[in-house]
C-alpha cells in the first residue's frame, strides 16, 4: 500500500477532519475548558477559534503555492536537512504524545462510565486494535467510512444535543462572562491548541483531489468543528449549571446518561455505539497520519507494516500513568501548552523564510 | 503429504491428458476418409461408446465416399435425416459444393480433427468426404432440458415472470428479446481445458469500459482447470478473495435484471448448464436490491426498500443486541420489560448467549433441513421447527419466551433479503455479532462493526469499491439505500466507467 | 492454506477471550436483585454509620410466562445500618440471595431527622460515585425513618414498587402537590449555593393533632383526612433544602404557589383548587389555575436599594358555581370577579414570598438565574450575594389573570326563580 494511490475527495476530507477535531467535545477537552472558564467555557472555541484563523490561512497560502508539496516536504524545503528534520520530529513527538494521552483518555471513559469492572488493558488493546485495522487499510478508506458514518453520527450528536438543550435551563449561561472577559481572553488564546491537528491535517494535501477542494475543505471543517464545540459546550452548561459541571470529568457522558428520550429514560447506550465509531476513526485518521510522518522522517517506504508495533507500543505507554482520570488530564494541559504556540507560531515562521527566499509569488 | 500431492497434480496432467492430444489431434483432416475414420474411432472409443455413431454413405452424384459423425444424444435425429443424408443420396449433380446440397443454416468448414471434434462434443455433426482435406460441420444440436419457467429464488409479484433455464441460448435469447441494439455483443470464450466449457461474455459494445472488458476477458483466459460445470463454480474461480465474507459476483436468475444492468454498463456472464447469470461487478448494493424496487411506483419501491434495509439491521443485530443489553446494559431497559425479562430468565438454567446461541442454530438447522427435506413434508418441518420445538423449549425452561421472538425476528428478517450470497453474509455476520456481543457487549459490537466497515469499504470487485457510489463518491443516479423517480436516474453508474454516461 | 490457518487461530483467540473473560462487567438479569428504592437514616449506634433500607422488586410477581411465580410478593424489603449506601450492597447479601444492583433505583427515601442533619450532605454525595446511580433519581423526605415508611407503605393495587412510585410522582407533578425533586437538581442547587431545592414531602403515619376546619389545599404529608380501605402513604407538600440541609416543609398549596412562580419547573397541568366567590360570601369557586407564560421578572439590582417587579400571567377556569351568580350577565361581573382573584392570589403570592424572604432568606423559584443575567461576570455576582441580598428586598407581584371557560354548561338556572 503505502502512500495512498487513490486521492479522497473533499467529503472524505472533511469528514476526516471533523471526526479529528470535533470529537473533542465528547471526551475531557470540555471539562479543561470549563476549569479555568467557568460558565463561559464555550466562548473559549470561538476565541481561540478566530485566533487559529491566521496560521491557517498561512498554511494554506504557503501549502498552495508549493503544489503537490506536502507539509513534510515543505517543511524540509524551507527549513533545510537538518533543521527540518528537527521540526519534523518534534512534530512527530507531540502527536505521538498526543496519541498515547488520549487513547488512554477514551479508555478511561470506557472504563469508568460504561465498563467499570473490565480490565483497562483488555479495553485498550480491543481501540488501538481497530484503530490499527482501520489506519492500515490506508487513508481513502479511513475517509471512506468517515464519510459513509458520518451523517448517522452527527444526527445522533444532533439528538443529544436538542434533547439536552431542552431539558436544560438557558439560565445557566450567565453570567456571560464567567470568570471575566480578561480572563476569558487569555485563557482562550491558551488554548489554541484545540486547533492544532489542522497542522497534522496538512500532511494530506497532495492526496487530497485539487487545492481548491483542500482550501474549501479546511475552512468547512474549521467552521463546523467550531460550531460543533461551542454548541455542545453550551448545552453542557444548560444541563448542569456551571459549578457541577466543573465538577464532571467528561461531560459528554454525563449529559447523555441525564437526558432522556420519552418512555427511555436511560438512554446512554443509545448513544455509545456512535461515541465509539467516532472514536476508532478518530484513532485510526491520527494513528495514519502519525505513521506516515513517522515513515517519512525515517525513510520507511511501506510504513503500514509498523502500524501493529506502534499500536501494541501506545498501548503499553498509555498504560503507564497511575489514575489516569487525572494523570493524564494533566498531561494533556502540558502538552496542550507546549502546543498552542509552536502551531500559532510555526506557520507565521515559514511564511516569512518562504517570503525570504522568494518562493511565495503573489 | 497434501503438498506432494499438489505439486505431482499438473504434470500427471500433462502426461496423461494431453499427449495424445498433442500428437493426433492437431493434424489436419487428411484426404484419406478411412484414416480420418480411425483416428476418430480411437479417439471416441468406437463401439463400446454407445451413443457416438458413424453413418457412412455414398454420395452418388460426386461420386465419393462419405461419412457423418455425431453424437446421437445430443443431436437432432430428425435434421440429419431430412436434410444432410437424405439430400446427399439423393444429389445427382456433379459439380455442386456440398454447401448447396445441404439444407441446414450453419455449416462450417473445419481443416483440423481437433476443431472438428470439439463441434462434435458440442452436437454438431461431421460430415467428411473421401479426398476432401476439411469436413463440415453441421449444426444439428439439440440438447435437451427444461423450458423457461418461473424464477424461483428472486420472484416478483409485479414484473416478467421469466427466468433463465439451463441452455445458454435460450437465454441469451431472452436477453436479445429485451434488448434489441446490434451494439450488444455475445463473446464465447473456452475456460476449461477438458470439458470445454464455454463462457459467453455478454456486453454493449458502446457503453461497457474498455478497461473492464480487458480485466474479464484476462480473467476468463488465464483459467487453467479441466472442467467448470456451471457459472456457480465459475464464480469462485473468477471472484477475488476467496475467503471474504462478502459476495462481490452477482448472481440472478432474471433476464430482465441481467438487462438492466447490460444497460448500465455491467458485464454479463452466460454459460450452459447455469440457469442464471452473472454479473459484472457487483456492488453491496446490487445484492440488497431486487428488480421489483424499480418495477413498483416509486413510494412503494422505497418502502419495500427501507423495510429491506431495516430488515437487514435486524438480522443481524437483534441478537447480539438482546445479548448485550441482557449481559452488560441492563440500565437501558426500560423498567417494567427489565423486570420481564428477568422473570422469564429466572428458571432458564443458561446464560443468555448460550440461550441464544441455542436457538439460533435450532433456527439454522430448521432452516437448512427444510431446504433438503423432500417437497411432500416439507411443510411439516415448518410446523415441528417453529410451534413445537419453541413452544416445547419454552415450556421446559430451556429457553425464555423473550428468546424465541428475538431469535424469531431476526431469523425472519434474514428471508428479506433475497440474495442467496448476501443472505449466507449476513447469517454469518449476526453469529460474529453475537460472540463480539458476549464478550464487550456493545463497545464489542461496534469493535466489530467498525473493523467489518473498513474491510468491506477496502474490498473491490473488479476494480469496483465494494460501497459505491455512497462512497468513494462517483457519479451516478444515486441508487443506494433508495432509489430516485425514474426520470430523474439519468445516469449511468460511474464507478463501471461506462463510454457514455447519460441516459436518456 | 496459510490464510486459513491464521483465520483459525485468531478465531480461537477469539474464542479464549471469550471463555475466560465471562465474568467482568457480565452478569445475568435473572441473578440480580433490584433494588427500587433506598431509605437513608440515622443510626442509632454511630454518627459514622447510616440506616440503609432497600425496597426489592420482585420480577416475577405479576407475570405468567414461563410457569408459575404469581404467588410471590411484590417487593421485599431489609434495613440495616451500614457506613454507607455503596458498601450496604454486599453487607445486604447477608440475608439477599441475588447480587444487589441500583439500575433499578429510581427514588432515594431520607428521613426528616436525616435530612436535617448537617452531616446528611456527605452521604449523598455517594450518589455520584457509583456509576449505576444516575443523577435523574428522586429524593424524597418522610416524616418518619424510611424503615418505617417502606413497611407502611402497602399499596393495594399498583403493588409493583417500581410502578407505583412512579405512577404516584407523576399524578403529583400533573396536579402540582410535589415538586419534581431530581437527585441533579439537588445537586446543582446546592453547588450553586443561591436557591432552595424542593423535595417530595410524604409520610405513612397520620397527624393527629391536625387542626380542624382547615382549608383542604392547605395541608402537608399527613395532615391529608381520609377513610377507606388503602394504602395510608401520602405525598403531599415539598420539604425545603437550603444548603443541603432540610429546614422546613411546605403545604400543598404553598408547593402550587411555588410552581406558578417559578419559570424553573415544569409547570402542572392543571391546579384545581377553590377561590373566595366575590358576589357570595359562604361560597367558594373551584377553578382550574394555569400559568399562561413565564413569569416576566424585572430586575433593578441595585446595592441599596434592590427590588423585584414580577408579572405572573394566569389563566382561570371557573368549574363551579355554587353561588349561582350568573358571570354571563354582564362584563361588569367578570371584571369584578378578574379582580378578585387578582387580589385572592396577590395576597398569597406575596405572603409565600414574604415568608421565603424572612424565614428561608432565599427562595426556590430559582429567581436567581434571571438575577445572574444581570452581572457580567462570576466574581461579579459571587459578590452580590444573593442569599445575603433576597431577604432585604423590595418584591412586588402583579397576577394578571385571564378568564377562560366557565364549565361546559355556563348557565346556571337562576335560584330565586325556582325558590319562588
Amino acid at each position: 500500500m503505502g502512500e495512498p494511490k487513490d486521492k479522497i475527495g473533499i467529503k472524505e476530507y472533511i469528514a476526516i477532519a471533523l471526526f479529528m477535531i470535533g470529537t473533542k467535545t465528547t471526551d475531557d477537552i470540555p471539562s479543561m475548558l470549563f476549569d479555568s472558564l467557568q460558565n463561559a467555557g464555550w466562548i473559549a472555541p470561538i476565541i481561540s477559534g478566530i485566533l487559529a484563523i491566521l496560521p491557517l490561512f498561512l498554511l494554506l497560502h504557503i501549502a498552495a503555492n508549493y503544489q503537490d508539496k506536502s507539509l513534510i516536504d515543505i517543511i524540509y524545503h524551507i527549513f533545510g536537512k537538518f533543521l527540518g528534520f528537527l521540526v519534523l520530529f518534534f512534530l512527530w513527538a507531540i502527536g505521538f504524545f498526543y496519541i498515547v494521552l488520549d487513547t488512554a483518555t477514551y479508555t478511561d471513559i470506557i472504563s469508568t462510565m460504561y465498563f467499570v469492572k473490565t480490565p483497562a488493558i483488555l479495553i485498550y488493546a480491543t481501540l488501538m486494535g481497530v484503530c490499527a485495522y482501520g489506519a492500515k487499510r490506508g487513508l481513502e478508506q479511513i475517509g471512506s467510512v468517515s464519510w459513509s458514518v458520518l451523517p448517522y453520527l452527527q444526527v445522533s450528536l444532533f439528538l443529544s444535543l436538542i434533547l439536552t438543550i431542552g431539558q436544560g435551563n438557558l439560565g445557566f449561561l450567565f453570567p456571560v462572562f464567567g470568570p471575566g472577559e480578561w480572563d476569558v481572553l487569555k485563557e482562550s488564546t491558551m488554548k489554541i491548541s484545540l486547533y492544532m491537528d489542522f497542522l497534522y491535517l496538512f500532511m494530506l494535501f497532495p492526496f487530497v483531489k485539487s487545492t481548491k477542494d483542500f482550501k474549501k475543505g479546511t475552512w468547512i471543517a474549521f467552521f463546523l468543528i467550531l460550531i460543533n464545540l461551542s454548541i455542545t459546550m453550551v448545552s453542557y452548561v444548560m444541563l448542569f449549571d456551571y459549578k457541577s459541571v466543573m465538577l464532571l470529568n467528561y461531560p459528554y457522558h454525563e449529559t447523555i446518561r441525564s437526558i432522556s428520550l420519552g418512555f427511555l429514560t436511560n438512554i446512554e447506550t443509545l448513544f455509545f455505539p456512535f461515541w465509539l465509531i467516532a472514536s476508532f476513526i478518530k484513532f485510526a485518521a491520527y494513528l495514519y497520519i502519525n505513521i506516515m510522518l513517522f515513515g517519512k522522517l525515517f525513510k520507511i517506504e511501506h510504513f503500514e507494516y509498523i502500524m501493529p508495533a506502534f499500536a501494541t507500543l501506545i498501548v503499553f505507554l498509555g498504560l503507564l500513568p497511575e489514575s489516569p482520570t487525572f494523570a493524564i488530564f494533566d498531561l494533556k494541559a502540558m502538552v496542550g501548552n507546549l502546543a498552542s504556540p509552536l502551531f500559532f507560531f510555526l506557520p507565521i515562521i515559514m511564511w516569512t523564510l518562504a517570503k525570504f527566499k522568494g518562493d511565495l509569488r503573489k | 503429504m497434501f503438498n506432494i500431492i499438489q505439486k505431482m497434480k499438473p504434470k500427471t496432467r500433462t502426461q496423461h491428458g494431453n499427449k495424445m492430444g498433442k500428437k493426433k489431434l492437431a493434424q489436419d483432416v487428411n484426404p484419406n476418409l478411412q484414416k480420418n475414420l480411425d483416428t476418430l474411432k480411437v479417439v471416441y472409443s468406437y463401439p463400446d461408446n454407445t451413443d457416438f455413431l458413424i453413418r457412412e454413405l455414398f454420395i452418388s452424384g460426386l461420386n465419393k465416399k462419405a461419412a457423418i459423425l455425431f453424437i446421437s444424444t445430443i443431436t437432432d435425429f430428425k435434421l440429419i435425416d431430412e436434410h444432410i443424408i437424405a439430400p446427399l443420396l439423393n444429389n445427382k449433380d456433379e459439380n455442386i459444393p456440398i454447401h448447396n446440397i445441404i439444407t441446414i443454416q450453419s455449416i462450417e468448414n473445419k481443416h483440423t480433427i481437433q476443431d472438428t471434434m470439439k463441434d462434435i462434443n458440442s452436437g454438431n455433426a461431421a460430415l467428411f468426404i473421401e479426398g476432401e482435406k476439411q469436413a463440415y460441420s453441421v449444426n444439428v444440436a439439440n440438447f435437451e432440458g427444461r423450458g423457461i419457467e418461473n424464477p424461483e429464488n428472486e420472484t416478483v409479484v409485479k414484473g416478467p415472470k421469466e427466468s433463465f433455464n439451463e441452455k445458454a441460448f435460450t437465454n441469451i435469447s431472452l436477453i436479445r428479446k429485451r434488448l434489441k441494439n446490434e451494439n450488444l455483443v455475445i463473446e464465447n470464450s473456452v475456460v476449461s481445458q477438458r470439458s470445454n466449457n464455454v463462457v459467453y461474455t455478454l456486453y454493449i459494445k458502446d457503453i461497457t469500459s474498455e478497461k473492464l472488458l480487458e480485466n474479464v476477458r484476462e480473467r476468463l483466459n488465464t483459467l487453467d482447470v479441466d472442467a467448470i460445470q456451471n457459472l456457480s463454480l465459475l464464480e469462485q474461480y473468477i471472484e477475488e478473495r476467496k475467503y471474504s465474507l462478502f459476495p462481490t459476483v452477482l448472481y440472478t436468475e432474471r433476464p430482465d435484471r441481467a438487462v438492466s444492468f447490460l444497460e448500465d454498463g455491467y458485464i454479463v456472464l452466460l454459460m450452459d448448464n447455469s440457469p442464471d447469470s452473472i454479473v459484472l461487478p457487483a456492488t453491496f448494493w446490487s445484492f440488497f436490491h431486487t428488480s421489483e424496487d424499480h418495477y413498483l411506483r416509486f413510494m412503494y419501491g422505497n418502502f419495500t426498500r427501507l423495510l429491506r434495509i431495516f430488515a437487514l439491521f435486524i438480522t443481524i443485530f437483534t441478537s447480539s443486541i438482546y445479548i448485550s443489553v441482557v449481559t452488560f446494559h441492563i440500565e437501558m431497559i426500560p423498567p417494567d420489560l427489565l423486570l420481564a425479562i428477568a422473570a422469564s430468565r429466572e428458571k432458564v438454567p443458561f446464560p443468555a448467549v448460550i440461550e441464544v446461541l441455542l436457538m439460533e442454530v435450532a433456527f439454522e438447522l430448521i432452516r437448512e433441513a427444510g431446504l433438503r427435506v423432500p417437497s411432500p413434508i416439507g411443510p411439516t418441518i415448518g410446523i415441528v421447527g417453529a410451534l413445537i420445538l419453541g413452544q416445547a423449549a419454552v415450556e421446559a425452561n430451556i429457553v425464555s419466551p423473550i428468546v424465541v421472538i428475538v431469535v424469531a425476528l431476526s431469523g425472519l428478517s434474514s428471508f428479506a433479503v433475497g440474495d442467496i450470497s448476501m443472505n449466507f453474509t449476513i447469517r454469518i455476520l449476526r453469529f460474529g455479532f453475537i460472540l463480539a456481543a458476549s464478550v464487550f457487549g456493545i463497545y464489542g459490537m461496534t469493535a466489530v462493526f467498525t473493523l467489518g466497515l473498513f474491510y468491506m469499504i477496502s474490498l473491490k470487485s473488479f476494480g469496483v469499491p465494494y460501497l459505491s457510489p455512497l462512497t468513494p463518491k462517483y457519479k451516478s443516479s444515486g441508487d443506494t439505500v433508495f432509489r430516485r423517480v425514474l426520470q430523474h436516474e439519468t445516469f449511468r453508474p460511474g464507478y463501471v466507467k461506462p463510454k457514455d454516461i447519460t441516459k436518456r | 492454506m496459510s490464510k486459513l490457518r491464521t483465520t483459525g487461530k485468531i478465531f480461537i483467540i477469539i474464542l479464549l477471550v471469550f471463555i475466560l473473560s465471562g465474568c467482568m462487567d457480565q452478569t445475568e438479569v435473572d441473578q440480580l436483585a433490584y433494588v427500587v428504592a433506598i431509605g437513608l437514616g440515622k443510626s442509632e449506634e454511630d454518627d459514622n454509620l447510616v440506616k440503609i433500607t432497600y425496597i426489592f422488586a420482585n420480577p416475577e410477581s405479576g407475570t405468567q410466562a414461563g410457569g408459575s411465580g404469581g404467588d410471590e410478593p411484590p417487593q421485599e424489603t431489609i434495613s440495616f445500618s451500614a457506613t454507607d449506601f455503596i458498601t450496604s450492597r454486599s453487607l445486604a447479601n447477608a440475608v439477599i440471595a441475588k447480587q444487589v444492583t441500583y439500575d433499578l433505583l429510581r427514588l432515594i427515601i431520607v428521613s426528616e431527622d436525616f435530612a436535617k442533619d448537617e452531616d446528611f450532605i456527605r452521604w449523598i454525595y455517594d450518589a455520584t460515585k457509583a456509576m449505576e446511580i444516575r443523577r435523574d433519581i428522586r429524593l424524597l423526605v418522610s416524616q418518619e425513618e424510611p424503615s418505617v415508611f417502606v413497611q407502611n407503605n402497602q399499596p393495594k393495587l399498583d403493588t409493583r414498587p417500581h410502578q407505583y412510585f412512579e405512577l404516584m410522582f407523576n399524578r403529583g407533578l400533573n396536579t402540582g402537590t410535589v415538586p419534581p425533586s431530581k437527585l441533579n437538581r439537588f445537586f446543582r442547587i446546592t453547588e450553586a449555593d443561591a436557591n432552595l431545592f424542593l423535595s417530595i414531602y410524604a409520610t405513612t403515619e397520620l397527624n393527629d393533632d391536625t387542626k380542624e376546619n382547615k382549608d383542604p389545599d392547605n395541608i402537608a404529608a399527613g395532615e391529608f383526612e381520609f377513610e377507606g380501605e388503602t394504602n395510608n402513604t401520602q405525598f403531599a407538600g415539598s420539604a425545603v433544602f437550603k444548603e443541603g440541609i432540610m429546614i422546613d416543609t411546605l403545604t400543598i398549596e404553598e408547593t402550587r404557589l411555588a410552581f406558578l412562580l417559578s419559570n424553573v419547573l415544569q409547570q402542572p397541568d392543571e391546579i384545581l383548587t377553590s377561590l373566595p366567590d366575590p358576589f357570595t360570601d359562604e361560597h367558594y369557586l373551584t377553578v382550574r389555575i394555569r400559568r399562561e407564560s413565564n413569569v416576566d421578572l424585572k430586575m433593578n439590582l441595585d446595592k441599596t436599594k434592590p427590588s423585584i417587579l414580577a408579572t405572573i400571567p394566569i389563566s382561570i377556569e371557573v368549574m363551579t358555581n355554587h353561588g349561582m351568580t350568573d358571570f354571563t350577565d354582564s362584563e361588569k361581573i367578570r371584571q369584578t370577579l378578574e379582580k378578585s382573584f387578582e387580589d385572592t392570589l396577590t395576597e398569597k403570592f406575596d405572603e409565600l414570598i414574604k415568608k421565603t424572604q424572612e424565614k428561608y432568606s432565599t427562595e426556590p423559584f430559582g429567581w436567581s438565574l434571571v438575577a445572574r443575567k444581570e452581572f457580567l461576570t462570576i466574581p461579579e455576582w459571587e459578590s452580590f450575594d444573593w442569599m445575603k441580598t433576597y431577604p432585604n428586598m423590595e418584591i412586588h407581584t402583579d397576577v394578571r389573570v385571564d378568564l377562560e371557560k366557565f364549565g361546559r354548561q355556563t348557565e346556571l338556572p337562576s335560584l330565586d326563580e325556582m325558590r319562588d
